[in-house]
């Protein structure tokens, strides 16, 4: 790994690198990914797993860091807890990005914990303008320490507040018009809160400005009748596909991740998810066969962003 | 708290975290605020979502149960053995118990487990189970051992590169990743006999099982286990195991090449790794070692003693005058 040696990749609409189709670094993987080629390209890792100071998942992280590029995925941000932003926790983020380098840094559109307690969930937040200028201005603190921007997902939820102003996808789009930070659109996760609180998951797609979009995650969920939880403990099922499809098509290439965090099965089935999440891709964006559209980030070299929104 | 229309997002956090972390559930949770006069179900319908498909209440209690249930999950996974002495109905309400004392407040859950033992030392399932305040120390010793700071242990050259006229003034180093316990219960060899028991993790013996922190759940929603799970629909009880004596003992735990290892020690070595932890010198263990020995006898205990602690890679230094290696 050259961590100095990042050139700036960037896309012409100021989007980071497109790094192709991944999955998510997990420890029951973490033999079979070492031993073998992977037939992913690029692999996303929790950042809290690895704020620690030896032992074997840094090691693992530092091997396939000098492979694949690497997104950085954070659960305890907590952009929008009225607690003050955590300055240990970001002490510490900033310097895992700075030892691996990551493609980018991303966390959650929610709150996790409010009165110096943590949940360890990712709880909705009202979507109002008081929460909106909220959310902006600890976003742009949070960019402001690390020294890049960041990208925030859209979650699961299964309650929201009779007081939103807005909708999420106009919420979100705010966020990230506002802050200059990306956007990490699960597209799962808007198929399981579009049925959880009965919005159109196209109306979210056609509200999210195609230039803040760096990244996708997809995923399964379980069907608890009344309404979808987001496990992350099945494949993908067909409607999301086609809702990926969707996506593809109005945000051009963008990274694609798959997410699989319980129950987890061989590497080898995870290989074929993302696979077909390229197929779908590469069907619906047929021009990348052709002359590259876009610039990919090569294995083993940070692909880094190198300009502030 | 007075709702009342406000939608200030502070007193909202807060109201949701109340519900949510309730250990009774949000409906419990709404009454007790509704009998101290600060919020009732009309209210909170008037806050959050809900429709008869799915009310409001149900819509809070899937956050309820996630929160419970990712943590339980958590402390499960570092306490596999306590888990296993105790039985999970047992170990569900001491967590119950332990997340209203210590609910996390770091932001990895890598640290949800730190006061576990002691909460154990306080707690009245301590009664049936005098041992597990030492079980769970054990556990945690080797949780915080798999991710400290890596260190290339001492070789055998470079301790035979030391004057052997001025041996006993080096003092040893031992490795970041290292712990010395002291136990009032044999909880080395209970651990051994629930590993090896059907209710114990099989596959993690006491110098191979490494627990594999890192993994993480990743942002994965957790839901209450089936309670058509066991066939029988009864809770499983612990393994029937004698209890471990209560007698003093003493324990290492330690990593090298990233597994995490633990071993009983004799109180001689203990005491002798209390001197090396206290930067004491070669010469002041030998020392130790002598009371009741011959010199000869003293002098083959530590290099047998030594020899182990290189073997098991516990050294990482040994310098004369505090800058000489």
């Amino acid at each position: 790994m050259s961590p100095d040696s990042a050139p700036n990749r960037d896309r012409s609409d100021g989007r980071p690198s497109f790094l192709g189709h991944g999955v998510g670094l997990r420890r029951d993987h973490f033999e079979r990914v070492l031993s073998d080629p992977a037939a992913v390209d690029w692999f996303e890792a929790l950042s809290e797993n690895f704020m620690v100071e030896g032992g074997r998942p840094l090691d693992v992280l530092t091997r396939v860091r000098e492979r694949y590029p690497v997104v950085l995925h954070g659960v305890s941000l907590s952009i929008g807890s009225t607690d003050p932003l955590d300055q240990a926790y970001l002490a510490r983020l900033d310097a895992l990005a700075r030892r691996f380098q990551p493609a980018w840094v991303s966390d959650h559109l929610c709150w996790t914990g409010v009165g110096g307690r943590n949940a360890h969930d990712l709880l909705p937040l009202p979507y109002t303008e008081a929460a909106l200028d909220h959310v902006v201005e600890r976003v742009q603190r949070v960019q402001e320490r690390l020294g890049r921007p960041i990208a925030l997902e859209n979650v699961s939820s299964y309650v929201a507040y009779r007081h939103s102003a807005l909708a999420e996808w106009e919420f979100l789009a705010e966020v990230a018009l506002r802050s200059g930070c990306g956007i990490l659109l699960d597209i799962n996760n808007i198929y399981v809160s579009a049925r959880n609180h009965g919005f159109d998951p196209g109306a979210y797609l056609e509200g999210i400005p195609p230039h803040k979009v760096w990244q996708f995650h997809l995923a399964g969920h379980s069907d608890k009748g009344a309404y979808l939880l987001d496990t992350h403990d099945h494949p993908v099922i067909d409607p999301v596909w086609e809702l990926y499809r969707e996506a593809v098509l109005r945000f051009d290439p963008v990274s694609t991740l798959i997410e699989w965090d319980d129950r987890i099965p061989a590497f080898e089935r995870l290989e074929q998810e993302s696979q077909r999440a390229r197929a779908i891709h590469d069907e619906a964006l047929p021009r990348l066969a052709g002359p590259a559209a876009v610039t990919t980030a090569p294995a083993g070299r940070p692909a880094g962003l190198g300009t502030q929104p | 708290m007075k709702l009342g229309g406000q939608t200030d997002l502070k007193r909202t956090q807060e109201l949701f975290w109340e519900l949510i972390t309730a250990p009774e559930g949000v409906r419990a949770a709404i009454d007790s605020l509704s009998r101290r006069g600060l919020v009732d179900e009309p209210s909170l319908n008037s806050l959050f979502t809900g429709d008869q498909g799915l009310p409001a209440v149900e819509r809070l209690d899937i956050y309820a149960n996630m929160y419970f249930y990712r943590l339980l999950d958590c402390l499960a996974e570092d306490f596999p053995k306590s888990l296993a002495a105790v039985g999970p109905a047992r170990f569900h309400n001491l967590v119950t118990d332990y997340l209203l004392r210590h609910p996390s407040e770091h932001p990895s859950l890598r640290y949800l487990g730190q006061r576990l033992p002691q909460f154990i030392a306080t707690h009245p399932l301590l009664e049936a189970f005098p041992h597990l305040a030492d079980l769970a120390r054990l556990e945690w010793a080797r949780a915080d051992v798999f991710d400290a700071p890596d260190v290339q242990p001492l070789s055998r050259d470079v301790l035979a590169r030391l004057p052997q006229d001025r041996a006993g003034d080096a003092r040893f180093t031992l490795i970041p990743a290292f712990a010395l316990l002291r136990f009032d219960h044999e909880v080395v060899s209970f651990w051994r006999k629930l590993d090896e028991s059907a209710a114990g993790h099989a596959g993690t013996a006491a110098a191979s099982g490494a627990a594999i922190h890192g993994g993480g759940s990743g942002n994965a929603a957790r839901e209450a286990p089936d309670p058509g799970a066991s066939p029988s629909g009864e809770v499983p009880e612990p393994p029937s195991l004698p209890a471990p004596a209560r007698r003093s003992a003493a324990a290492r735990v330690w990593r090298r090449d990233f597994i995490v290892y633990h071993c009983s020690l004799d109180e001689e070595e203990a005491r002798c790794l209390d001197l090396v932890l206290a930067g004491e010198s070669i010469g002041r263990i030998c020392q130790q070692l002598a009371a009741g020995r011959s010199l000869v006898k003293a002098t083959a205990r530590a290099g047998r003693m030594i020899q182990g602690w290189l073997e098991d890679g516990i050294l990482a230094e040994v310098a004369l005058n505090e800058t000489t290696r």
